[in-house]
């Protein structure tokens, strides 16, 4: 089988090599080919042997590290569908179903579109293509409510590859994480489809796995932060959360509205294990963005009077579990490309994240989530943050020198 | 007596470890001599084909250093001089002869020779050939014999993938040759010798030695690596240099002012999984590598001069090296698997996480293959990259990107001069984007070497 597949692969090779009549399209045969089987090129300069590791393995096991936090997501989407239909007996697996029929076409969507925008990049700048589209393509859909209309789901996973990545010369090259930029565009061009109290629930559309009933009446679904920031002042966040019948745990699970893969921080966390375990992300980054959301929430708390803001009391441990932080934290802030890459700028960038996530969420009046633009906003100053570490290590080690000259 | 411990870097599992006592090979019918080893030396021929030549007789000199030279390690009659691309010299052979003359210069008592001159000193090491076993830091080039080395270093500990240390390449006997060749190294600097060796029990040969400062490194490769040794004892200041030599190439540079000759006869160390029996063998210097081999596996196999990391590939008809004392021949193929991005691959060695290599044994040695595994990408930082470097306050993924933009001035100030190529070819080895650092360091430093 293996054998057979290496002969079919090298009988075919030639017409996409240098001089060949395919030649434009080697990105496209060589996308294919390294996707069957691991590269047969030998070393040839420099190291005689190499790591099996590349980065379609690196890539990929960030994808498995994202599978509980889809599973989640999914579940959610189907278990709230059908709660607000006062569908009390539906099983895991109906919710499963109701929820794949509206996140798969999603996630569909935004890698055929990104692939073509990749696609046509690699084709006409001649490069291979890269694996790291795999993760952007499915960290955007994630940060979606599942009824994002699908053409704009497109047009924000296009924009994302093209002005995110391409144009600075493609993965590793880029300053902002294309998945969240992919997001920023739908944000900030279509704000009504993915803020507000009712996008974040599919109650009484129709699907044809499962069955589907009609919104009950009273049916809201603000996010737990909306509905926090929309509390009367005076209000205590934890009993606004209770009287939507959300404690703590609740919140954690993942049994709330929001975006289709940002609800549950425990799959997130369950994420993060993963990723911190198999070497993929920083666990520095993600350390220093939980606990500048915590300083930062304990200093609004110690300011919360009688009659502030609801969002001024709400405790630093529902902060960490509400809205997008736990699975930006995990997966967007450690992006090895746009964030800081130095050990002592990763924590400076992790605990930016997080302080500015607080920043945003409480004190600004328009957006009740601010992870997303947390976290681009560090982007833009991750470079800076590693020049003034990397200026610092060469001083301590110029200081070394000079001691042991003297 | 300091110790070093070095906690970041990376012993590689590779199989085709040499084992057992050395076997004493007869004499080859022919020695050769590859002047490409020497980094910085350009030949000029002091012998012309069918030239008899004696032990020690010079055979090559540098075209700018005359007094730097290549000499024979057996007598014997000049066979051919073999010439690549653009005439470069790639083999001086020599036809050996059992019974031939041997250059004779001065000798000395061991205890006379701390007063030695250095001039006397540099006179005798240039004309008796050992000169060439001397490298510099920075910049790993062969020293010029006008160079005062701020301090020299005398490294007598080995981590190389499979590379023979010195247990193998030492003996106790060698340990008053050794101390010769530390009075004599201290007569070319006032910064002193530093000798090194791995912590732990001593080999009998570093015993009681005098004139040299002791440090102890441990840890994984590259702690054994001259040059990281250097960054952690006294890294060179200004435009200073630092000479660097193995412990067993001092005990050479030792025995000919003991005994007034060069000495040609080696250790060497045949590796790796395409060698039938790895072995050590007792043989001269410059040895065709099959006779260091014996037999080697059927179909492709490649043949490298040194360690895999920084080793030179030079083919069966290459010879043993100068101051290289292994040959590793590597099984030249390379097998693909299906869908390997994605499947647990267990049994396979990685240096990273995501394969599940915890259920191998630590002990575990694996057959590696020159294979690159994986496409080119742009550098990713994921911060494995600094796990592999032991050289103190480098930040590789800074350092190599601005290598790759061609910022020398700006490179030189993230520690161009102080990484190692060693510590590069660990960089390289482990790199999922599979980027060639050694190759970029390498190239870099011949661009500073010409600029400067």
């Amino acid at each position: 089988m293996l054998k057979a597949l290496e002969r079919l692969v090298d009988a075919n090779r030639a017409p996409f090599e240098e001089g060949g009549r395919l030649h434009w399209a080697w990105p496209l045969y060589e996308g294919a080919e390294t996707f069957l089987l691991t590269v047969g090129t030998k070393t040839s300069k420099g190291v005689h042997v190499r790591d099996p590791m590349d980065m379609k393995r690196l890539m990929m096991f960030v994808i498995y590290a994202m599978v509980p936090a889809i599973l989640m997501g999914m579940w959610n989407v189907g278990a709230r569908a059908f709660q607000y239909e006062g569908i009390t007996d539906a099983t895991t697996l109906e919710c499963l179903l109701r929820g794949a029929w509206h996140m798969l076409p999603i996630i569909i969507v935004s890698y055929t579109a990104g692939g073509i925008a990749e696609l046509v990049f690699c084709v006409v700048r001649k490069h291979e293509v890269s694996e790291g589209f795999l993760v952007t393509a499915m960290l955007y859909p994630l940060t979606l409510p599942p009824t994002t209309p699908l053409w704009m789901v497109a047009a924000g996973i296009v924009f994302g590859v093209v002005i995110g990545k391409e144009v600075f010369g493609g993965v590793g090259m880029n300053i902002l994480n294309p998945a969240l930029t992919a997001r920023a565009f739908v944000f900030f061009t279509y704000p009504a489809v993915i803020s507000g109290a009712y996008v974040w629930d599919v109650v009484g559309v129709a699907n044809p796995l499962t069955r589907t009933g009609e919104a009950v009446d009273g049916y809201t679904g603000a996010t737990a932060l909306l509905a926090v920031s929309g509390a009367d002042r005076g209000a205590q966040a934890v009993d606004v959360l209770a009287a939507q019948g959300w404690d703590w745990w609740a919140l954690a699970s993942g049994a709330i509205p929001g975006s289709m893969g940002e609800v549950s921080a425990i799959a997130a966390l369950v994420g993060a294990v993963a990723l911190v375990l198999a070497g993929l992300a920083a666990w520095q980054t993600m350390v220093g963005a939980v606990v500048g959301l915590a300083g930062v929430a304990m200093i609004f708390n110690a300011f919360a009077g009688p009659d502030s803001l609801a969002l001024l009391t709400l405790p630093p441990h529902y902060h960490l579990v509400m809205g997008g932080f736990a699975f930006g934290a995990v997966f967007m802030a450690t992006d090895p490309v746009s964030s800081a890459t130095t050990t002592l700028g990763r924590w400076i960038y992790g605990l930016g994240i997080g302080a500015m996530c607080g920043l945003i969420r409480v004190i600004n009046p328009a957006y009740p989530e601010g992870m997303m633009l947390a976290i681009l906003f560090m982007n833009v100053f991750a470079p800076l943050i590693d020049h003034y570490v990397v200026q610092a290590t060469t001083r301590r080690r110029v200081a070394r020198m000079a001691t042991v000259a003297s | 007596m300091a110790h070093h411990p070095i906690r970041r870097g990376l012993d590689l599992p590779i199989a085709g470890e040499a084992a057992g006592p050395a076997v004493q090979l007869d004499l080859p019918s022919t020695v050769g001599i590859d002047p490409r080893e020497l980094r910085g030396f350009i030949p000029r021929l002091a012998a012309r084909e069918g030239d008899e030549v004696k032990a020690g007789q010079p055979l090559m000199f540098h075209k700018f250093e005359p007094r730097v030279q290549v000499v024979a390690p057996v007598a014997g009659r000049v066979k051919e001089i073999r010439r690549g691309a653009r005439r470069v010299i790639t083999g001086f052979v020599i036809d050996t002869v059992a019974e031939g003359g041997v250059v004779q210069h001065a000798t000395h008592a061991l205890d006379a020779l701390p007063s030695l001159s250095r001039e006397a000193v540099l006179e005798q090491m240039l004309a008796g050939g050992v000169w060439p076993l001397l490298r510099t830091r920075p910049l790993d080039h062969l020293p010029s014999p006008s160079t005062v080395p701020q301090w020299v270093l005398v490294d007598g500990m080995e981590t190389g993938p499979l590379q023979p240390g010195p247990d193998a390449l030492l003996a106790a006997e060698d340990r008053e040759a050794l101390q010769a060749g530390i009075h004599v190294l201290g007569r070319l600097t006032d910064g002193g010798v530093v000798l090194t060796h791995a912590e732990g029990a001593a080999h009998p040969a570093f015993q009681g030695l005098t004139g040299a400062e002791v440090h102890t490194f441990s840890g994984p490769h590259p702690a054994g690596d001259p040059a990281v040794q250097v960054s952690h004892i006294r890294p060179p200041t200004g435009t200073g240099r630092v000479f660097t030599i193995r412990a067993w190439d001092a005990v050479i540079v030792g025995r000919l002012f003991l005994t007034g000759r060069y000495d040609g006869t080696r250790v060497y160390a045949a590796v790796g999984t395409g060698v039938t029996q790895p072995r050590l063998v007792r043989t001269v210097q410059g040895a065709p590598l099959p006779h260091l081999t014996g037999p080697v596996i059927d179909g492709p196999a490649r043949w490298i001069r040194g360690s895999v990391l920084t080793g030179t590939r030079v083919g069966p008809e290459g010879f043993a090296g100068l101051s290289s004392r292994s040959v590793h021949v590597l099984p030249d193929t390379v097998e693909r698997e299906l869908f390997g991005w994605a499947t647990p691959q267990l049994g396979k060695w990685s240096f990273h996480r995501s394969y599940l290599k915890g259920f191998g044994r630590p002990s575990a040695r694996y057959d590696l293959r020159p294979g690159l595994y994986g496409g080119h990408r742009a550098l990713v930082p994921t911060g494995v990259h600094d796990t592999v470097i032991a050289t103190p306050d480098i930040q590789p993924t800074f350092l190599f990107r601005s290598l790759i933009a061609g910022d020398l001035e700006g490179s030189i100030k993230l520690g161009l001069l102080d990484i190692s190529e060693e510590e590069a070819a660990l960089l390289s080895y482990i790199d999922p984007s599979k980027n060639d650092f050694d190759v970029i360091l390498r190239d870099s430093l011949e661009l500073y070497a010409k600029e400067a």
